[in-house]
């Protein structure tokens, strides 16, 4: 998507391209200080030696709709299919923690993802899939119920917790760029997020209890650069409220942090994004925090392809951008990948749409021979010169964000989504100028659409079967239990110490998401989306 | 005759959370003369009641998700509710064209999918707010 001012080429987010590069742009580039072997620090050519020969990315694919039994017919669909991980997309009710009997949320219950409010709904979604095989991403909402009752439902089918894997994002990046209702302020955020990795640190090593997450904040229209320094903002935040803290040693509190990232139409400019990401967090453990642990500082990553880039038009068109993503992910050394359903601008996917999204992985990593070597890109005089760009120009947006006081306090102040919005602008003016190209949208549109794809409808009757079942749930269940533990989350919200043991309690005294919402905003207050148009 | 401008509610009815289409669709209203409300994430009964407080000409919906049937109907039948039924009723987002038909005997009077240059809505408002069948309101087309 490289564009056109005054004659000069640039990258999406702006890096001037030259026509040719040559050694004399890599000159300043000291291999074992600047990349350094995959599996070495400064980890820029991967975080493992082997990398995909050792072992493939995961194929894991965000899904949920409807129903806990609906989406678990999708996931042991996609499992039969040759996925590797699940990932649950929380419907809007889970998360704003609200209960589908909630006049505010009663609409939106089963849309956007899949509703659970108990450990039960839980079982259901992953009957008959061996999680011990597999890992799982859970996109809770801060505090929510989804981490405990994984946790529970592994307890009870024999799994130890510290045997357990899968991510909990925990983030504040992603989960406060999205407008949704009855969420905690950022320093609630800040705070059940550290609450959890300390948590985690203890019971559950295996569990990424963090994925700091950039894939929304780049569909709203951050560049690549912007990505990456709100990720390293984002890191910063939290580090420095463990060491304000001082509970566990830093080098244990950042052993498992995992990150979460788009990849985007600039096909090299990705890739350059990915390495310098991991360069970043590594110089970031060893020279702001004196982590010198080889074990610690790696950014392993899950990507997923850019939803913002699929388009409405001709909707096969995006089969072609998913792959070409994809392979940016890999050449981007990511260690697990989401390619979207080509159809995701006009439905939600399809059974054909979701297979053909796995089955571009298993094509990229089994038939193109691009697994068959480590960082085949690294010593590329155009990759590391602009990994070296984007590095720099992401540290200054470090420095933007710490200018405005951090991130939770440019997310509590409305800074990053002013930046949301001025980006947002500038793309639909460069549209609307031709200085961005989307083939079959401003460029080659045919007059008349040329096919129609087939549609996926949810099952629209769900919210009555949630309703009655969530009634259902707390008619059955001992109430006094539930009050007691909801009292006690409370009381260990309004101190200092962890949340999370209170959390579990309540989620396994049959608490429902609004209970546990509604005692966690009754503590830190409510938030105000600071976005206006 | 009095020129006043036209007056647009952007509002998501329901509580998903994707608002990318709806702040670069009342940008370009703004741009192109019109007065813009941004409701964001409200409820129908709050849309129309926003509706009314406001007096506006137009009521913009940007919905991603694929409950818009129940989210439009509920919200057509507050504003008539509240006797804002002559606004026109504008729905963006990802629509699935079988639907076009249902929504428009509703009352929904412009349809706009992803890609959808920003242009053209904004020529489609222009050209319905003169239109002579479009009665009852007192504005004319924006600058």
């Amino acid at each position: 998507m490289a564009e056109n001012k005054d004659g000069q080429v640039y990258t999406a987010s702006g890096i001037p391209v030259k026509d040719i590069y040559t050694p004399d742009d890599v000159k300043k580039v000291d291999y074992n200080r600047d990349l350094g072997s995959p599996g070495q620090p400064p980890f820029t050519r991967g975080v493992y030696a082997s990398m995909y020969r050792g072992q493939l990315w995961t194929i894991r694919r965000l899904t949920g709709y409807s129903t806990p039994e609906d989406t678990n017919k999708r996931y042991r669909d996609e499992y039969a299919m040759g996925q590797t991980g699940f990932s649950i997309a929380p419907d809007i009710s889970t998360a704003a923690g609200m209960d589908p009997d909630d006049p505010r949320v009663s609409a939106d219950v089963g849309h956007s993802g899949v509703p659970i409010y108990s450990i039960e709904d839980m079982e259901v979604v992953f009957d008959g899939l061996p999680i011990e095989k597999c890992s799982t991403y859970l996109a809770d909402r801060v505090g929510g119920l989804l981490s405990p009752a994984y946790f529970i439902m592994a307890e009870k089918r024999g799994i130890p917790l510290n045997y357990v894997r899968g991510t909990t994002p925990n983030d504040l990046f992603t989960w406060s760029s999205m407008d949704l209702a009855n969420q905690p302020p950022p320093d609630a955020y800040v705070r059940y997020a550290v609450d959890f990795i300390e948590w985690c640190t203890e019971h559950a090593p295996r569990w990424y209890p963090v994925s700091f997450n950039s894939y929304n904040p780049r569909d709203n229209g951050l560049s690549a650069v912007q990505e990456v320094g709100g990720l390293m903002a984002t890191v910063i935040q939290y580090v420095d409220e463990e060491k304000r803290r001082g509970r566990i040693p830093l080098n244990k509190f950042v052993k498992r942090f995992a990150f979460n990232m788009a990849a985007n139409n600039d096909f090299f400019e990705e890739i350059a994004k990915f390495r310098a990401a991991r360069r970043m967090l590594y110089r970031l453990m060893k020279d702001r925090y004196g982590i010198d642990d080889p074990t610690c500082g790696q950014l392993r990553v899950h990507v997923q392809t850019s939803g913002s880039t699929h388009t409405h038009q001709e909707p096969l068109n995006n089969l072609v951008r998913i792959a070409y993503q994809v392979l940016a992910g890999v050449l981007g050394g990511a260690q697990s990948i989401h390619a979207n359903g080509y159809d995701e601008a006009v439905c939600l996917p399809t059974e054909e749409a979701m297979l053909l999204a796995i089955r571009t992985e298993q094509i990229v990593a089994l038939e193109t021979g691009v697994t068959n070597t480590v960082d085949p890109l690294g010593g590329s005089y155009y990759v590391e010169s602009l990994t070296n760009e984007l590095e720099e120009r992401a540290w200054d947006y470090v420095k933007r964000i710490e200018d405005v006081g951090g991130m939770a306090e440019a997310v509590k102040s409305g800074w990053i989504h002013r930046e949301y919005k001025a980006a947002i602008i500038d793309y639909e003016r460069k549209l609307d100028a031709g200085d961005v190209t989307v083939v079959g949208v401003n460029k080659f549109r045919l007059e008349k659409p040329p096919y129609k794809v087939p549609i996926f409808r949810p099952d629209p009757k769900s919210p009555d079967l949630l309703i009655e079942r969530i009634k259902l749930l707390r008619k059955n269940r001992d109430n006094a239990r539930a009050a007691a533990a909801l009292k006690e989350y409370e009381r260990a919200a309004r101190s200092t110490e962890n949340t999370v043991p209170a959390i579990f309690e309540a989620v396994k005294a049959h608490a429902t998401p609004g209970e546990l919402a509604e005692v966690q905003l009754r503590v830190t207050g409510g938030w105000t989306y600071p976005i206006a148009g | 005759m009095d020129k006043k401008r036209v007056k647009i509610l952007m509002a998501k009815p329901g509580l998903e959370g994707h608002w990318r289409g709806m702040i670069a669709v009342s940008s370009a209203f703004r741009d192109a003369g019109f007065e813009v409300v941004y409701g964001g994430n409200i409820l129908p009964p709050e849309i129309a009641a926003t509706a009314l407080q406001e007096d506006v000409d137009i009521v913009g919906l940007s919905i991603l998700s694929s409950n818009y049937m129940r989210l439009v109907a509920e919200t057509i039948k507050e504003l008539k509710a509240r006797g804002k039924g002559d606004v026109m009723v504008l729905l963006g987002g990802i629509i699935y064209e079988e639907d076009f038909p249902a929504l428009k005997e509703m009352g929904v009077a412009g349809i706009f999918v992803p890609g959808t240059p920003l242009k053209d809505i904004v020529d489609f408002v222009n050209e319905k707010m003169s239109a002579p069948a479009h009665k009852g309101h007192k504005t004319h087309r924006a600058k």
